[in-house]
């Protein structure tokens, strides 16, 4: 059984209270979603938390799975994701600043080439392929955006770029991003 | 705040999956998203599309005391719905209804698994669902019941019942045999129906239930004559 289907598995078991499931679901999902809460909130004690949070919600919240119809690892992950960055957003929370230059920097430049490794799956080489499309800013910036959770604010603080300017490298590259994805469909 | 605007809400969904929609518009999205199951879609879709990147996160493990932190808040009641509490809610029968049909059979045989460690009551449950296979309403009992069993309805699909019209929910006893009327219902999301008394043998032993629309006051004919909203078979939990 491939992996998607054995988390489909136990989180149908969840959905039915097994205790046993949850641990069996934590167990194979919780490194990944960990990464995704650390690369977001850039701190380890954060990230426990957002991380705690999100498990306890997905247990709550796991009998309306399946009424989106998302990969189950989609759905957990965006679960972490919004934790994050409401985490984020909370009043008088600065994150540390001076690593995003470092980050900026170490994103793959278009000089090295566009190439993504995304993996084999097809929407994972569909979303490579069209990534290739877009221009370097556009796609600098969303994946930059959607890794660490940055906001408009922060990308153009990061890219020295006008706040307008980033805006519309993210909307143009969004929309060339699903006429894309959309045509290979 | 309603997004009116196709463009503009596809355009929002995208930017709120991507993390850049923040602040006030996020809230105020977040808000939409609750009664716009057309725009969680699109949500959903952007989730879909973005979701390979997570191919590039490095997997950490996290300290132990995560963990226990989740089983502590859950056993404590954090868990709003209980850690061990069982139950028959909507949520989970229209969880169980949507998912593929290969994870359908997995919890088929799961379900058979579970069944003799569960001491509770035997309950019979029939998710409808409709031409589209989206579930519209649940209808559940307790099985072995004396006298008249009641049947517990909950409706979501929220069609709409045109006047002049009427629902009446129908016994499919399986095989050759004709639908057999249970009654008119109504719309709303949560009702209750006595089965009749000379019904009551039947109803834990039929393969289904179907819900049809009727001229008002119900089926002339004693059997369905106008289209069926939903349909569904029992599962027997």
């Amino acid at each position: 059984m491939a992996d998607t289907d054995v988390i489909a598995e136990l989180m149908a078991r969840c959905a039915l209270r097994d205790q046993r499931a949850f641990a069996e679901l934590y167990r194979r999902t919780s490194a990944k979603l960990y990464g995704v809460a650390i690369r977001i909130l850039r701190r380890e004690d954060w990230a426990e938390e957002v991380l705690q949070e999100s498990f306890v919600n997905i247990w709550n919240h796991i009998v309306e799975y399946s009424a989106v119809r998302s990969a189950p690892m989609t759905w957990m992950t965006a679960i972490v994701r919004n934790r994050a960055l409401d985490w984020l957003r909370r009043p008088n929370l600065e994150r540390g600043d001076e690593d995003y230059d470092l980050l900026v920097e170490s994103l793959p430049d278009d000089a090295a080439g566009p190439d993504i490794a995304l993996g084999q799956s097809r929407d994972a080489v569909a979303l490579a392929e069209c990534l290739k499309q877009l221009n370097g800013t556009q796609r600098q910036t969303i994946m930059l955006a959607y890794a660490h959770g940055l906001s408009h604010g922060e990308l153009a603080q990061h890219l020295k770029q006008p706040l307008g300017t980033v805006k519309t490298w993210i909307r143009r590259g969004l929309e060339r991003l699903k006429g894309c994805m959309d045509g290979r469909a | 705040m309603k997004y009116r605007n196709e463009h503009l809400r596809d355009a929002l969904a995208a930017e709120y999956a991507l993390g850049t929609l923040q602040g006030r518009a996020r809230r105020r999205f977040e808000r939409s998203l609750k009664g716009d199951p057309r725009l969680r879609e699109l949500v959903a879709r952007w989730q879909g599309r973005l979701a390979p990147l997570d191919a590039l996160v490095e997997p950490v493990q996290p300290p132990a005391r995560v963990w226990r932190g989740i089983q502590y808040q859950l056993e404590s009641g954090a868990g709003r719905r209980g850690w061990w509490a069982f139950r028959t809610n909507l949520g989970l029968w229209r969880a169980l209804a949507i998912v593929s049909t290969a994870a359908a059979v997995t919890l088929a045989v799961l379900l058979t698994a579970l069944s003799p460690t569960r001491r509770t009551p035997e309950t019979m449950v029939v998710v409808m669902a409709g031409a589209d296979a989206n579930p519209g309403m649940t209808v559940s009992w307790p099985m072995h019941q004396k006298g008249e069993p009641k049947l517990r309805i909950r409706v979501f699909g929220h069609p709409e019942m045109p006047s002049g019209t009427a629902w009446e929910l129908w016994m499919l006893p399986g095989g050759e045999q004709k639908p057999v009327s249970l009654g008119l219902i109504g719309t709303e999301p949560t009702q209750e129906l006595t089965v009749p008394q000379a019904l009551a043998p039947m109803i834990d032993r039929v393969w289904g239930l179907a819900m049809s629309v009727e001229p008002s006051g119900g089926s002339p004919t004693g059997q369905p004559t106008g289209p069926v909203l939903y349909k569904g078979q029992c599962t027997r939990l």
